[in-house]
């Protein structure tokens, strides 16, 4: 028999937000296509684009990896390198 | 890779996991995803180093909305790969060997597009070796590429399984498993394609 | 799903460590006896390296043979030795401490260790084809531009550090899933919070080099541009990518030593450990912690001066979390019924000549010292008595403590204190004067110098031959203890941890029954749990 993960954070998500979650993501690709054809400045530009891929990513990595209903100790996983390795390329760009 | 089937014997011995909610495949394959967030991360960190230190003219030949469309079909996939988890979640088989089937054709259709942004930069002359922004973007997408390569191989070795009937509404881990690296392969390239394509 | 036991493996005794075997007492006796013998290799590239040094001078060796000797000394001792034998005694250790079967991923463990032969012999190859000789450090451009071998050189590497990484994945998984009931993680043996810490490092630190090294091979291999500063490209790049693994290495290459002897201590004091908690907290401290300081390897090398002294500062805070691990073991020892065995030995020298260390990585952390030290043999006499005098102390005090669990007979006592005494004198005559030719300003990695460090030099290597003569007995009393020792007891040191509470050597599933467990692992007065074998409890004040 399957080992259900025992204490969920959440109960896992069904088709409707699998489909509205890639709804969003599409939308998010689109504005981002966009945008970038539209041709904005560089200080707008960056924020804008890192602030709409982390939304994917964090889209992406919550609802089709789970992280959103499975073990906490998982999202700790994912998030401990995800913020080293951001600090890590702060570092090599500027210094 | 192997399915985990649920003996007696094996609970007993992941009994601590249990109580955690941690599955050892899972939690096995969380700790190597942390593992390719520092690979990726320390190709990009050389990658954006040397875009923001030595930005180069050549990166005016990207394809943003060729490779835009590329994106959606990835992100498409991601679609189908969790679709088709939640198929054999219901017990529907055949509905997983479909997704399956979607995912492995629309991870081929995003191999076959970046194939076409590599020939389209090549004839404008940009190899690995011709300049440093060649170097870093061949690198950067083509290790991205390598990932995708290996997910399809796993998606077709799922697909084999999953026509053998080796997948049912009690034991599906190995697609959740797999699921876990084809999204993550997805996350990296969501990320590559602002990093390079987008800022 | 069966679990491979030693009953359904092919060949009996010996045969079955040169087969695909997935029981991790025999993985480990795997890791453990390799990494010994590339200790053994390493040990003599020191050897021609000090014999070189000996003079002032060209004796026998040209200055690209040297570099080639010295590149793979080093290499081999990090990569091939001190790294993978501490997750050799991770992978024996582990599930049988936790009270488990076996590791979480008994396949891909035996993956760990079947990639490091060709790995090592990769390595080793590279002498025929013009070996690596820009340092185990590998600094670009030089690196780029050395003959094939180095290219070998990068690709064994990232196979080690695959091989490494996967062990990670392993450990944690197993420690988290597979903990025997009533073992919650405050009942964790030191060692296995140690295994803990490193592993974390291993994940993080790793795949930063693996991506590095990639960039290497490719200028190397596919003509790219990285390193080229005449192209753009950034030499500085590949230090911080390969620092940024190789400081959090030194950890890799120390914390699960310092767990073996935190094990030691309390055994051979009859007491338990002080500061069990502190001491589990500060590996955990040091691990993370020491991702955040590589730069300090990079004083001088024209690095943003902004960033010098944040490095220089959490450098230094590293030594708070070790301090407190040092004050805690002597604690622990202070007032105790101490046995002076052959593994107690070895920990009390592990204290002292890792202290020793220790505090002169402190000094180096000080810009203004550094700035003048860097690249002296001052750095090449730190590392070595944090490395040999510290973990290799420890490795071997790991080896003697768990010799009779491991081969289920007891070594000669008096063979090990003569290799503790010949192995304690020569590591202090081999690198103490090299704190002196340091600081009066001998630079490190060259095959000639000035004629008044000769008698430093001398020094070094007669304390080189001393070590590598100390290793003799060493070898005979494991090889014919291993062979023909008398039998070893269950529990001959009669210590709490889980692994003591079975057959020496244990039987294929560990334990006859699953351990319980209800107390902790140094309480003593009370074994920490029962199998199924029937152990007599120590009597209180024992």
């Amino acid at each position: 028999m399957q080992m259900e993960t025992q204490s969920p954070s959440k109960p896992r998500a069904g088709i409707r937000t699998y489909l509205l979650v890639f709804l969003g993501l599409a939308v998010i690709t689109g504005v981002e296509i966009g945008l970038a054809t539209v041709g904005l400045s560089r200080s707008l530009r960056v924020p804008i684009f890192i602030v709409l891929s982390l939304v994917k990513a964090s889209l992406v990595a919550a609802f089709y990896m789970h992280l959103r209903s499975d073990a906490r100790f998982f999202t700790a996983i994912f998030i401990t390198p995800v913020v080293l390795i951001l600090a890590v390329a702060v570092l090599f760009v500027i210094a | 890779m192997r399915e985990a089937t649920r003996s007696a014997d094996e609970a007993g011995m992941f009994a601590a996991g249990v109580r955690l909610g941690l599955d050892h495949l899972k939690l096995g394959m969380w700790l190597f995803l942390a593992s390719e967030v520092m690979f990726f991360g320390g190709l990009i960190s050389a990658f954006m180093h040397f875009k923001v230190n030595n930005p180069s003219p050549e990166s005016s030949l990207l394809d943003v909305v060729l490779v835009g469309l590329n994106t959606f079909v990835l992100l498409t996939s991601s679609l189908t790969v969790v679709l088709g988890l939640a198929a054999i979640q219901r017990g529907d088989r055949r509905g997983l060997i479909g997704y399956l089937t979607a995912t492995i054709l629309l991870g081929t259709a995003f191999l076959v597009g970046q194939g076409n942004e590599f020939a389209t930069l090549y004839r404008h002359g940009i190899t690995l070796s011709s300049s440093l922004f060649g170097s870093s973007f061949f690198t950067l997408t083509g290790f991205h590429g390598l990932h995708v390569l290996v997910g399809i191989c796993w998606a077709l070795s799922t697909l084999v399984k999953a026509l053998r009937a080796g997948y049912s509404q009690g034991s599906y881990l190995g697609v959740e498993v797999f699921g876990l690296y084809w999204h993550f392969v997805d996350i990296v390239w969501i990320i590559l394609f602002t990093l390079i394509y987008l800022i | 799903m069966s679990m491979s036991t030693e009953a359904v493996t092919p060949g009996r005794g010996w045969r079955r460590y040169f087969t695909w075997n997935t029981d991790h007492k025999v993985i480990g006796v795997q890791y453990l006896v390799t990494t010994f013998c590339f200790f053994l290799i390493g040990g003599l590239l020191a050897m021609l390296v000090r014999a070189e040094l000996a003079q002032p001078g060209p004796d026998f060796l040209n200055g690209t043979e040297f570099n080639r000797f010295l590149t793979n000394h080093g290499s081999v001792m990090l990569f091939l030795w001190i790294i993978p034998v501490l997750a050799g005694f991770g992978n024996y250790l582990v599930p049988l401490m936790i009270g488990a079967r076996d590791m979480a991923f008994p396949n891909m463990n035996a993956l760990s260790f079947w990639l490091i032969p060709p790995a090592g012999l990769i390595m080793l190859a590279s002498f025929f084809v013009g070996a690596a000789e820009a340092g185990w450090t590998a600094y670009a451009p030089l690196s780029i531009q050395t003959p094939v071998g180095q290219t070998l050189w990068a690709v064994s590497v990232i196979i080690l550090g695959t091989s490494s990484l996967l062990g990670a994945v392993n450990f944690v998984t197993t420690v988290f899933t597979m903990r025997a009931e009533g073992m919650t993680f405050w009942r964790l043996p030191l060692f296995v919070w140690g295994m803990l810490a490193t592993s974390l490092l291993v994940l993080l630190a790793t795949p930063v080099l693996t991506a590095g090294l990639v960039l290497i091979a490719m200028d190397r291999m596919a003509g790219t541009l990285f390193f080229s500063a005449s192209n753009g490209g950034d030499p500085i790049l590949w230090q911080n990518m390969f620092w940024f693994y190789s400081h959090p290495a030194v950890y890799i290459m120390v914390l699960p030593a310092m767990g073996i002897v935190s094990e030691v201590y309390p055994v051979f004091s009859r007491k338990p450990i002080f500061g069990y908690k502190a001491i589990a907290m500060s590996s955990m401290a040091i691990s993370i912690l020491g991702l955040t300081v590589w730069a300090h390897h990079m004083f001088t090398s024209g690095m943003d001066p902004r960033l010098r002294i944040p490095y220089m500062i959490s450098s230094m805070i590293i030594a708070v979390p070790t301090g407190i691990k040092i004050f805690s073991w002597l604690a622990t020892i202070w007032d105790g019924k101490i046995r002076f065995t052959t593994p107690m030995l070895f920990a009390l020298g592990f204290i002292s000549m890792f202290l020793i260390g220790g505090i002169t990585g402190i000094f180096l952390a000080a810009i203004p010292i550094d700035v003048h030290v860097h690249d002296t043999y001052f750095v090449v006499a730190h590392l070595h008595f944090v490395l040999f005098g510290g973990s290799v102390s420890a490795v071997y005090a790991g080896l003697y403590y768990w010799f009779p669990k491991i081969t289920g007979r007891m070594y000669d006592e008096r063979l090990g204190k003569v290799h503790f005494v010949a192995n304690f004198v020569g590591t202090n005559l081999t690198y103490l004067p090299m704190f002196l030719a340091g600081l009066l300003g001998m630079p490190r990695r060259v095959s000639d110098y000035s004629p008044e460090f000769t008698t430093l030099n001398l020094l070094a290597t007669l304390g080189a031959f001393l070590l590598g003569t100390s290793a003799l007995p060493f070898i005979y009393n494991a090889v014919v203890s291993w062979v023909s020792g008398p039998k070893a007891a269950a529990n001959p040191w009669r210590a709490l941890t889980l692994e003591w509470q079975t057959d020496s050597p244990p039987p294929a599933e560990n334990f006859h029954q699953p351990p319980v467990v209800n107390s902790g692992p140094y309480d003593y007065g009370q074994p920490m749990g029962v199998s199924g074998q029937a152990q007599a409890v120590p009597a209180v004040g024992d």
